[in-house]
């Protein structure tokens, strides 16, 4: 573990344990080994005796937390710990028999050591089945995994600092940062231009369609009924960043995309969501050169994929024998289940007391736990374990192995109600971070809780990148679930600005707080600031006048 | 296991040894010998996150060590500090819950 995560970095021994450490070396663990026993939850606890139950060796009591010597392996419970290490001295570190975590008596505190936890987690690895990835598809992917670990390389790329930005400032007649243009509405297609916001202001994606990566004049992927969707995309990127702030229309691209999802051409309103999907889809299906034979799109080095892909885990862990198996799945966005079990909970308990329904609040964090909370598969669905050979009562848990470059969050504000047999849209607010970290969703960290506190590198441990996130935008969906109207904010320099179709407005954060947020787009903190930096080249002085001047030009 | 701790006379443990097990003592046991006990604190486990008693002790524990300092807290005063808070928060619907089971357990058990 890298000394950048101080939440992981080993704490400091104490005293007692580097002298124990000095004197016995880690015997005292080995021994103490073959009485650890674990739980099909991943808990482990010491059982020194097969059937009599551990009492403290003072007072006879069985209750509370109990601690094993370890040199003498006598019990002593919480209040007679401090007594046996008075007597005898020297045998000072003890292990909680529930938890098998290492306790200096002494101190009278908890004390980690690496040591003691790998041989903890080597005993728990041996006990339970092996939880490697069985089945023969995933062993293709886990291959697959192997490779993804080089995005380091992708990254640099996007390093490289945009010279375009400083020739063009003097073209930038608006008082808003480059960029901002408002996108005509072409009949009910807010939905696309909410996204296209979004996306061209997504610095990765900004970045690759305005240095010329993918360009009109060299794609060969046109022909003469068929227009390319990058094309097009980098045709919208060339005008928003033009410095003419008249609205524009994306008429072109809207028409090409017509043309990959032949299935969505119409006037009709769409998903802001679908749409997302579908527009990176057909970059991928332009992008992926003739060389590039991987199917899956895991590994895919198309511009979509690299920016937005990302790697779920998701472990099935079976009730009875412990057995993990686990599949991991690219993924493009992240589809969030709004957290409304709180709400509906002080619903039931008091019916009248309406106000209330506006004072529980759901969080995006809470989202993000309720994605990666264990979920116990109903009785219904069993599933069939390797290890027992049978059906099982199964749990499944879901964590992020792969951070993509840029994360969008989806909300799943529509639900499909059973009772009244329709779908309904959930109106609920819900409180997001301008900076989210994402450390507690990635499947290290989930594993790792999964064990206890444990110092213990596991396999595969990630984040050679940072889980630092910031917010870009936020495309929101005001309205029912038929009709309704979607409109972007974006986050340029910490100011906030309202994406109608063809309005741009200066906006407070308060009030980007207080929309019904659909979709949230995050980067990397190192590529927010960045492609602020970019920006930030005219001189304050000219900035500021400008703001005066221009500032009810929108 | 015992008899090799050089353990010093403690009179009045030593008669309660001879005594016999009270009932709860015998419950205990029985639950944990039967293994129930770890499917309740499970269950348990499992309410207290999701009513976010949790969650609430957490913000508590951080409060306190904010309070005292990082370096000048240990486990064992993290416990007493909120060993009687926790006891007090827990919600009467999770106590009822597992009270039932141990009732149910009890019956099949027929202790």
């Amino acid at each position: 573990m890298s000394t950048r995560k101080p939440s992981y970095a080993n704490p400091k021994p104490c005293n007692h344990l580097s002298a124990y450490k000095l004197k016995y070396g880690s015997s005292g663990y080995k021994s103490l080994q073959k009485s650890l026993k674990s739980a099909p939850n991943g808990r482990t606890s010491v059982r020194i005796h097969e059937t009599k139950i551990p009492r403290c060796s003072f007072c006879n009591g069985f209750e509370g937390r109990l601690y094993i010597c370890l040199i003498c392996s006598s019990v002593s419970c919480s209040n007679h710990a401090v007594l046996h290490t008075q007597l005898e001295i020297g045998h000072d570190l003890a292990v909680d028999v529930q938890r098998a975590e290492l306790f200096c008596c002494a101190c009278s505190d908890q004390v980690y050591d690496p040591d003691f936890d790998k041989s903890v987690m080597a005993k728990h690895m041996l006990d339970l089945p092996c939880s490697t990835n069985s089945a023969d598809s995933i062993g293709e992917r886990l291959c697959e995994r192997k490779r993804l670990g080089g995005s380091g390389v992708v990254l640099s790329e996007f390093k490289k600092p945009e010279k375009s930005g400083f020739v063009r400032d003097h073209r930038a007649k608006s008082c808003y940062p480059l960029g901002l243009r408002g996108l005509n509405n072409l009949g009910n297609t807010c939905f696309m231009n909410s996204v296209l916001q979004a996306l061209l202001h997504a610095p990765p994606l900004r970045n690759y369609f305005l240095s010329d990566r993918h360009s009109r004049r060299t794609c060969r992927k046109r022909t003469a009924n068929r227009l390319c969707l990058p094309c097009e995309l980098h045709g919208v990127y060339s005008a928003v960043y033009s410095g003419d702030w008249t609205p524009y229309s994306p008429a072109q691209l809207l028409y090409s995309w017509w043309q990959h999802s032949e299935n969505l051409a119409s006037y009709e309103q769409q998903d802001a969501h679908e749409f997302f999907i579908s527009v990176l889809d057909g970059i991928h299906e332009k992008e992926t050169k003739a060389r590039n034979h991987t199917k899956d799109s895991g590994d895919c080095q198309c511009i979509a994929h690299r920016v937005f892909s990302g790697l779920l885990r998701s472990d099935v862990t079976c009730m009875t024998c412990g057995f993990t198996s686990t599949t991991y799945d690219p993924c493009l966005d992240i589809s969030l289940n709004l957290d409304t079990s709180r709400c509906s909970w002080s619903d039931a308990s008091n019916k009248p007391a309406k106000a209330n329904g506006s004072s529980c609040s759901s969080t995006l964090l809470g989202c993000l736990d309720l994605f990666t909370k264990p979920e116990k598969l109903g009785s219904d669905q069993k599933l069939y374990c390797q290890n027992c050979q049978e059906l099982r009562d199964s749990s499944k848990q879901m964590s992020i192995r792969k951070l993509p470059m840029v994360l969008c969050l989806h909300i799943k504000r529509f639900e499909h109600s059973l009772v009244r047999k329709m779908m309904r849209k959930i109106d609920s607010y819900l409180h997001f971070p301008f900076s989210l970290d994402m450390t507690p969703y990635l499947s290290s960290s989930i594993v790792r809780n999964r064990f206890g506190n444990r110092i213990f590198a596991f396999e595969g441990d990630e984040s050679e990148m940072s889980t630092e996130f910031e917010i870009f935008a936020v495309v929101t969906h005001s309205g029912t679930l038929d009709s309704g109207h979607y409109v972007t904010y974006l986050r340029i320099q910490d100011q906030w600005y309202k994406c109608d179709n063809a309005w741009i407005n200066e906006v407070d954060e308060g009030i980007v707080r207080a929309s019904q947020c659909y979709m949230m787009f995050y980067v990397h903190k190192t590529l927010y600031y960045k492609a602020n930096i970019d920006l930030r080249h005219l001189p304050v002085s000219t900035q500021k006048e400008a703001f005066q001047r221009m500032a009810g030009c929108c | 296991m015992r008899k090799s701790v050089n353990r010093p006379p403690t009179p009045d443990v030593a008669e309660n040894q001879e005594k016999e097990p009270t009932l709860q003592e015998l419950i205990n046991i029985e639950l944990i010998e039967s293994g129930e006990k770890e499917r309740l604190m499970e269950l348990l486990r499992e309410r207290l996150i999701e009513c976010g008693w949790k969650d609430e002790m957490k913000a508590l524990c951080r409060a306190f060590i904010k309070k005292k300092g990082r370096n000048n807290v240990t486990v064992d005063d993290l416990v007493h500090v909120m060993t009687p808070k926790g006891r007090a928060s827990v919600p009467d619907s999770v106590k009822a819950e597992l009270l039932q089971r141990i009732r149910t357990f009890l019956v099949s058990a027929a202790l």
